[in-house]
């Protein structure tokens, strides 16, 4: 059994950091609403770092055992660039959904994300044994949806329509991944 | 897909009951000193019931995704007798220990325990979809081996001369059951 650092890729590495720290990266990312409205069906709102910090450490506070949540940093200037969650997980049935999102929009389409998505489904399926992993994403971010290809997620589902944003109806595309297709089949070759 | 009563079995069935229920029986059958002589190694010691409450509340009963704690009710006249729980489940290895204590004697050696280990085995197999289940019991305990023995267990190792009592040092068994197991002997008994 070879024995890597299952949080540390060539180009992120997944760490967790202390609420003032997340809640100064995320009140920066805030203020991109191009971002938010990748990321998140809620209208884009802006808060404070004070606030980011209370909600943090409220929510470390009732730390639910089926959530995992780390930022991503870059290996080359160490800086935090995103974050990336495990959550809603089914313990007896080796199934949680996956979130990613990358605050910092110069690092955008350059494989950040698909090598941070990579070790988020290395760490899923070798150390947590999970069977699947999901998750959703939106018809107008084909850039994650690309992305998410690029690591083995396959389209499963979607709901029509369920978006209404600029004038326009967008779906909710649901993509997962089988633990069988990880291994056997992994398109991902970070580098 | 077969879907019967998960938590009753032949004799009893598995239930989870307010704090108050629990600390009143764990009080009484913490009484008996030969009871928790069989059921851990730490010294035989009597608690308050306040020290009894503070540990159903925040240990048994409190919100511990890797503790499944139930009290054991008899079929026949729904009287509390015992009390079993899955604890320390490793999920990502689908493992857990099990532990189990027939607290009323008069139910001891018929059956009850047997009974409530398999209703506890099926949902360990069945619903949280674990692939072993562990314990241990001591050697001076041969009730509790056989009934281990008959839901399944099988002995898988030992700690020689693990504990002192009555003058001798005794082993700790290492019993556990595998879901293949189960299942082939659960298809067996339909």
């Amino acid at each position: 059994m070879a024995i890597t650092n299952l949080f540390l890729g060539t180009k992120v590495r997944l760490v967790v950091e202390d609420p003032q720290v997340e809640a100064k990266a995320w009140s920066q990312w805030l203020r991109n609403s191009e971002y938010m409205l990748l990321l998140d069906t809620d209208p884009p709102v802006l808060w404070s770092e004070k606030t980011l910090k209370d909600r943090i450490e409220k929510d470390l506070e009732e730390s639910h055992e089926d959530v995992f949540y780390a930022m991503i940093r870059t290996l080359e200037e160490d800086r935090y660039i995103g974050f990336l969650a495990f959550f809603e997980t089914f313990w007896n049935h080796g199934d949680a959904w996956v979130a990613i999102g990358l605050g910092e929009a110069e690092f955008w389409g350059k494989g950040y994300g698909s090598e941070a998505m990579h070790l988020a489904l290395r760490y899923a399926f070798n150390e947590l044994n999970f069977h699947r992993v999901t998750l959703g994403v939106f018809e107008y971010n084909q850039r994650a949806i690309r992305s998410y290809q690029k690591v083995g997620f396959v389209e499963e589902g979607r709901i029509r329509g369920e978006f209404l944003r600029q004038g326009k109806r967008w779906d909710m595309i649901f993509m997962g991944i089988l633990r069988e297709e990880w291994n056997n089949n992994n398109p991902f070759q970070p580098g | 897909m077969m879907m019967n009563e998960l938590l009753c079995g032949k004799l009893v069935r598995l239930t989870v009951e307010n704090p108050d229920v629990v600390v009143e029986h764990l009080s009484k059958w913490n009484r008996d000193s030969e009871l928790a002589r069989l059921e851990a190694a730490r010294p035989a010691t009597p608690y308050t019931k306040k020290q009894i409450k503070e540990f159903v509340e925040k240990e048994l009963l409190g919100d511990h995704p890797d503790l499944f704690f139930f009290m054991i009710r008899a079929l026949q006249d729904d009287r509390i007798l015992g009390e079993t729980g899955l604890d320390g489940v490793e999920w990502n290895h689908g493992e857990s220990f099990v532990g189990i204590s027939i607290g009323e004697r008069e139910f001891w050696g018929k059956g009850y325990g047997t009974d409530a280990m398999q209703v506890l085995l099926r949902y360990a197999f069945c619903e949280l979809n674990l692939h072993r289940v562990s314990l241990t019991v001591f050697e001076y305990n041969p009730r509790a081996i056989r009934s281990y023995e008959k839901a399944g267990f099988k002995i898988e190792g030992r700690e020689r001369n693990f504990l002192e009592r009555g003058g001798k040092r005794w082993d700790m068994l290492y019993m556990g059951i595998l879901r293949q197991e189960w299942q082939a002997q659960a298809q067996e008994s339909e």
